[in-house]
């Protein structure tokens, strides 16, 4: 299996533990991929609130580099997986709009045809490498452990631009895989809700009474970590769990935020620090004390 | 369905349905299950209706047009705002489970699955939403283009119903927001050739829990059952604020940021876009992201404040720059 | 106790258009809503509106006749005339105010072919008008701060001496039953459509308007002329618009046949909707129908056209039936959709009951006659709902004060608790089940003398029934079941008028299709109904139609 893959900005910049631990696991599970080092940023919904069109475009532009490659895209993040899902279904069915993008990315010599998939790694998982054989690689039992899945707005709504309809089974994706490594999901209302980030620095307020909802709920209801798919989902959930528990409880959180690939790894049997645990703000130690417990190696 | 002779096919179906008698001393929600026979045909409504009809009278409920035309009849089924009298039973349950009913969220309850709507109602007064022309009245209609107006009969389908205020994000952490469905309704205005208002309304709802205040959750989008798209049109009243000059709110800054930093490298700054959005000049506000700034920085991963530059740059900032030249 | 110049009962586009203009007008201005304003009924309205704009060449004298042949020549032109004459104004003001609708490339408003019009009159959004209509209207009520009674229900109309000054009404949030005088009332409560199964009409309109005026002595005039509309959805009888038909859509038998050839070959599917629904029911009953219905084909206009012209149609085939009408023809059935019968008033919207107008659906002019053309419901609404406050804004300033007193309040709290009270007896529902279904069979497209008899001795059937019928929620809070068994009662009332005014007609004109009568009898029958309330029950009468202009001819569509 090969793959074009986008790491998206936020994980080469404010949350490398993501691509650090992806990179692991990529490579352990035999999935060979080449970086798209020449794509631009999806524009995560703002630049689209400023200009759809060009949103579209820098989308449309990464797809056609994919397509010369000719493999389809892999990415990493909700956020750009949701833009690019939601540019891919504007041209999909506008040929005038597709034809007036392609004018824009002549002087590239880029053309794109319709043809890229575009797919996030936790999809991959479930539909393309399969769940048995992704368990084949667990070498660690997680059972005993609690997680509760957030999946990041752009992963799972608008669903028309998702495909949910063809493909239901994303709809529950991210249980199916925390529940592959043995552990349990934890079922809680804000699974499918929203972290706050795009209104970080616009309601701060806002955003840390979102964070302090759902991690606060999660961890109520008993989880050990949070597993998010979603790096931007990771900066507000984690690097601002502490000040919104402060502001919103009388009580810590202290829910730890796990990337995706950062779970598999740990079912996988790499070290917290290979994985990047280290660098999170709210501390992962007690989780890797009790991962490294009795069900350890 | 179409009439026939023969005995019509019924299975029975499980309904859990919210409660709440406000008259009832230690007055609080509870839920009553309910069996009732439905044909393969029902919409979530159809189920209520007979239950109401033939089973629990006391049950209270909103409906009316059963077209999707009057917007009386939304509610939570399995969570999830919708039209019940256009939400087929069958497309959110299946024999041997059991469908849950909720009145609409957001909203205090009167009782049943009758929520009152006073909250909802005077935010879409608050946009002041009707048309307000300046300039001299034509003896006989404005002259306006058609695609304008179709345009515009897009957000016009709006029918009031409440699901996108039912389900927004925002709306559930902050009450004071003034929600999808009133910034639809702005918007309708906004983009009305006719109306005269245009830069005054966008700088009302420039202020507090206004436009900015939406945090892009799509749920709105997902629900509406007249794709409405309201926060799509609430994006669009951010770019048009930013261009009537409105671009004082670090909610446009944060846009502005985004966008030069793709122009100049192709790819986000995100250290640039964190100062930049807070604004430059704003002191307590960049000390107040000092403390995360500094531990990440301890945890070795601050981003750097130098662009991350792609080796297409030039084509890149081609294209944005077009994209502004075309906008204007 | 409340006090009000002007109270308008029913917030659809009659009432809000009379509100404000009352309001325009100085009025101490109030409206009363069961439901809230824009979840009217007006909103289901989908065509488009008349009216003859003479700055493109238009007559409103073309237009008055052609709704005055529409009518079977049962209409009353003075009225008509009116009516077409003041459109034009109107239908600007309704645009200046802010209502969306077609442009042509010149931005000039469009207008599309409608049913029984010789040239295109019908200005028109999509197939919404009547929604972005009523929405506009209720933005207007904000913006000139119309005081509304939100969620409240009317029990009695308050008569004293013969005069009407307000009405008795409770809060349906908390139940709490208050009188509201006002020197005048504008009843403007809507139609009655659900006395008919299957209909077009929302569960809402049970003939609360109706009854309530003719309780209090005004007189329900051609109440027999029921408007079963051609194009409803087979099964729940959700409206598809005239407007497809307008835009050109066909109708199709078993046979694969534009059977409208037959019955209408120079107007075919866009003919009146009398004679469009007769000859759907002729097909039916000679067994060229799909399951007991018939064929809309749009096929042949078009996906892009259908969703830019036609869009909610598209929404309900796809969302009710899994039919995509680019694809595939719809089945439809006449189904009841509007009662051109009603409260009668003169032109200014005037009862015989000092005190007490009417407008909208739930009153009869009569503009409308033996048959509505399609567009000119919308007209009527906007014409009349402002006539009405012109006229009350003129009363008001002669009329007498009312008596403050509880009498009536307490006669009607009293009442009230008494139906609270009954011990268990049968449910609402299926009493008014049952009295809908015969109403459809007695009172059908086509009736004769036997089929009324039954329909008008079930009605009576009905009426002795509830006294059965008992209250499960106790409640004040929110209590629909209490609402929906007092709406049964208007709906019984308003049946009763609906056979006696049916057996008092001996012919056949406009909606009225008797096969045992089966001419038209301008000689005898020119006449309108009447049925008034009397201390026996009914007491029947006939008057006149006015005619200005156009004699009675031969109606070929």
């Amino acid at each position: 299996m090969k793959y074009a893959f986008w790491p998206g900005c936020v994980a080469l910049g404010g949350t490398p533990e993501l691509y650090q631990s992806t990179k692991l696991v990529l490579n352990k599970l035999g999935i060979e991929v080449e970086e798209l080092t020449n794509a631009t940023c999806t524009g995560a919904g703002v630049l689209q609130e400023k200009n759809r069109k060009l949103g579209d475009t820098l989308n449309v532009r990464t797809f056609a580099q994919a397509e010369e490659m000719g493999l389809p895209i892999m990415t990493i993040c909700s956020t750009c997986q949701g833009t690019m899902a939601q540019a891919q279904l504007a041209v999909i069915k506008d040929d005038g709009y597709l034809a007036d993008i392609n004018a824009d990315l002549a002087d590239e010599g880029l053309e794109y045809h319709g043809d890229t998939v575009t797919k996030h790694f936790l999809w991959i998982l479930v539909e393309e490498y399969g769940l048995e054989n992704l368990k084949k690689h667990f070498v660690r039992d997680l059972s005993g452990l609690k997680f509760a899945p957030f999946y990041g707005c752009y992963l799972i709504r608008p669903s028309d631009a998702l495909g949910f309809a063809e493909v239901p089974e994303r709809e529950t994706s991210l249980e199916q895989v925390i529940e592959s490594t043995g552990a349990e999901v934890v079922d809680f209302k804000g699974s499918k809700a929203c972290c706050g980030l795009p209104i970080l620095f616009i309601n701060q307020g806002n955003s840390l009474k979102m964070v302090a909802t759902h991690t606060g709920t999660a961890k109520d209801l008993g989880a050990d970590a949070m597993v998010t798919p979603c790096p931007l989902c990771h900066l507000n959930l984690d690097g601002y769990q502490g000040k919104a528990a402060k502001k919103n409880r009388s009580s810590a959180i202290d829910l730890p935020i796990l990337h995706l690939p950062q779970m598999l790894g740990l079912a996988m049997g790499f070290t917290p620090k290979e994985l990047g645990m280290n660098k999170h703000m709210v501390s992962t130690s007690r989780l890797s004390e009790q991962v490294a417990s009795p069900a350890g190696v | 369905m179409p009439e026939t002779e023969t005995t019509v096919k019924t299975v029975t179906a499980n309904l859990k349905v919210y409660r709440y008698d406000p008259e009832v001393g230690d007055a609080k929600p509870y839920y009553q299950d309910y069996e009732v026979e439905v044909e393969d045909w029902f919409t979530v409504l159809d189920a209520l209706i007979k239950i109401r009809e033939e089973i629990d009278g006391t049950l209270s409920l909103r409906c009316a047009c059963r077209a999707s035309i009057c917007g009386s009849c939304a509610m939570k089924v399995n969570g999830e705002a919708k039209l019940v009298c256009k939400t087929k039973l069958d497309s959110v349950w299946s024999p041997g489970e059991t469908v849950t009913v909720d009145p609409p969220g957001n909203m205090p309850v009167i009782t049943d699955l009758v929520a009152d709507f006073k909250p909802f109602w005077d935010k879409v007064r608050q946009v002041k939403p009707y048309m307000q022309p300046t300039g001299p009245v034509p003896t006989a209609e404005y002259l306006a283009p058609n695609e304008d107006m179709v345009h515009l009969a897009g957000v016009m389908n709006c029918i009031m119903c409440g699901a996108c205020v039912s389900d927004c994000t925002v709306l559930e952490v902050d009450k004071s927001f003034i929600g999808p469905a009133a910034l639809a309704k702005a918007y309708r205005f906004v983009a009305d050739p006719r109306d005269g208002k245009k830069k005054e309304r966008l700088g009302e709802l420039n202020g507090d829990a206004g436009i900015w205040d939406c945090t892009r959750c799509m749920q709105c989008v997902e629900v509406c059952p007249k794709d409405v798209d309201p926060m799509e049109r609430i994006m669009v009243m951010r770019d048009q604020a930013i261009e009537e000059g409105y671009t004082g709110t670090s909610g446009a800054r944060h846009t502005e940021s985004f966008v030069n930093s793709v122009r100049r490298s192709g790819r986000l700054n995100e250290t640039r876009l964190a100062i930049e959005s807070m604004g430059v000049m704003n002191i307590p506000g960049q000390i107040s992201m000092a403390p995360v700034g500094i531990k990440a920085l301890l945890k070795g991963k601050l981003p750097s404040p130098l662009d991350h530059k792609i080796p297409s740059k030039a084509a890149v900032k081609k294209i944005v720059e077009k994209s502004e030249e075309t906008s204007k | 106790m409340y006090e009000h110049d002007v109270l308008i009962i029913g917030a659809g586009l009659a009432g809000l258009r009379a509100a404000v203009e009352a309001e325009k007008l100085g009025l101490k201005t109030a409206v009363l809503s069961k439901v809230h304003p824009v979840r009217s009924h007006s909103c289901a309205a989908q065509g488009g509106i008349n009216a003859a704009l003479g700055d493109r060449g238009d007559d409103w004298t073309d237009h008055a006749y052609d709704t005055v042949k529409g009518s079977d020549f049962l209409g009353d032109q003075d009225a008509i005339e009116i009516m077409a004459r003041e459109a034009g104004d109107d239908l600007i003001e309704l645009e200046h105010m802010g209502v969306v609708f077609s442009r042509q490339d010149d931005g000039r408003l469009e207008a599309r072919a409608f049913g029984g019009q010789r040239v295109p009159r019908t200005f028109f959004i999509g197939a919404i008008t009547g929604s972005a209509m009523l929405h506009v209207l209720y933005e207007q009520a904000i913006k000139h701060d119309v005081q509304i009674y939100e969620e409240w229900f009317v029990t009695k109309l308050i008569i004293e001496e013969g005069v009407c000054h307000g009405a008795v009404a409770f809060n349906m949030h908390t139940g709490e039953m208050e009188t509201i005088r006002a020197k005048s009332v504008i009843m403007a409560a809507g139609g009655a459509g659900r006395v008919f199964e299957p209909s077009t009409n929302a569960l809402i309109c049970t003939g609360d308007g109706l009854a309530l005026a003719w309780d209090a002595g005004a007189s329900l005039m051609d109440m027999e002329m029921v408007q079963y509309h051609p194009t409803t959805l087979a099964g729940n009888g959700i409206l598809l618009s005239e407007a497809a038909r307008g835009e050109g859509a066909h109708l199709l038998n078993s046979e694969g046949d534009r059977f409208m050839e037959r019955y209408a070959p120079e107007f075919m599917e866009l003919a009146s909707r009398d004679v469009v629904s007769r000859a759907e029911q002729t097909e039916i009953n000679e067994g060229r129908s799909i399951n007991g219905n018939v064929l809309l084909d749009l096929r042949h206009l078009g996906k892009t056209f259908i969703e830019e012209r036609l869009g909610y149609l598209q929404e309900v085939a796809v969302e009710f039936r899994g039919i995509d009408l680019s694809e595939h023809p719809i089945e439809i059935r006449p189904g009841v959709h509007y009662i051109m019968g009603g409260i009668k008033t003169n032109v200014d919207g005037a009862t015989v009951v000092p005190g007490l107008y009417a407008a909208g659906e739930c009153a009869n002019v009569s503009v409308h006659g033996g048959n509505r053309l399609g567009a000119n419901s919308l007209l009527d609404t906007i014409v009349f709902g402002r006539r009405s406050a012109q006229a009350a804004a003129e009363y008001v300033k002669t009329a007498a004060p009312s008596v403050s007193t509880d009498e009536h309040l307490n006669a009607e709290k009293s009442r009230i608790q008494d139906l609270l009270d009954r011990p268990k007896g049968i449910r609402w529902a299926a009493v008014r089940n049952e009295l809908a279904h015969s109403m459809t069979e007695g009172i059908g497209v086509y009736r004769d003398q036997a089929s009324m008899e039954g329909a008008d001795a079930k009605v009576d059937e009905m009426r002795a029934k509830y006294s059965q019928v008992s209250v499960e929620n106790k409640g004040k809070v929110y209590n629909t079941d209490l609402i929906f068994t007092l709406e049964l009662d208007y709906m019984i009332n308003v049946a009763k008028t609906i056979t006696q005014g049916a057996l008092m007609c001996k012919e056949s004109r406009g909606a009225h299709s008797r096969t045992d009568m089966p001419d038209r009898d301008d000689e005898n029958w020119l006449k309108h109904t009447h049925v008034f309330k009397d201390d026996d029950g009914v007491r029947t009468e006939t008057s006149d139609v006015t005619i200005t202009q156009w004699q009675p001819v031969e109606r070929v569509y």
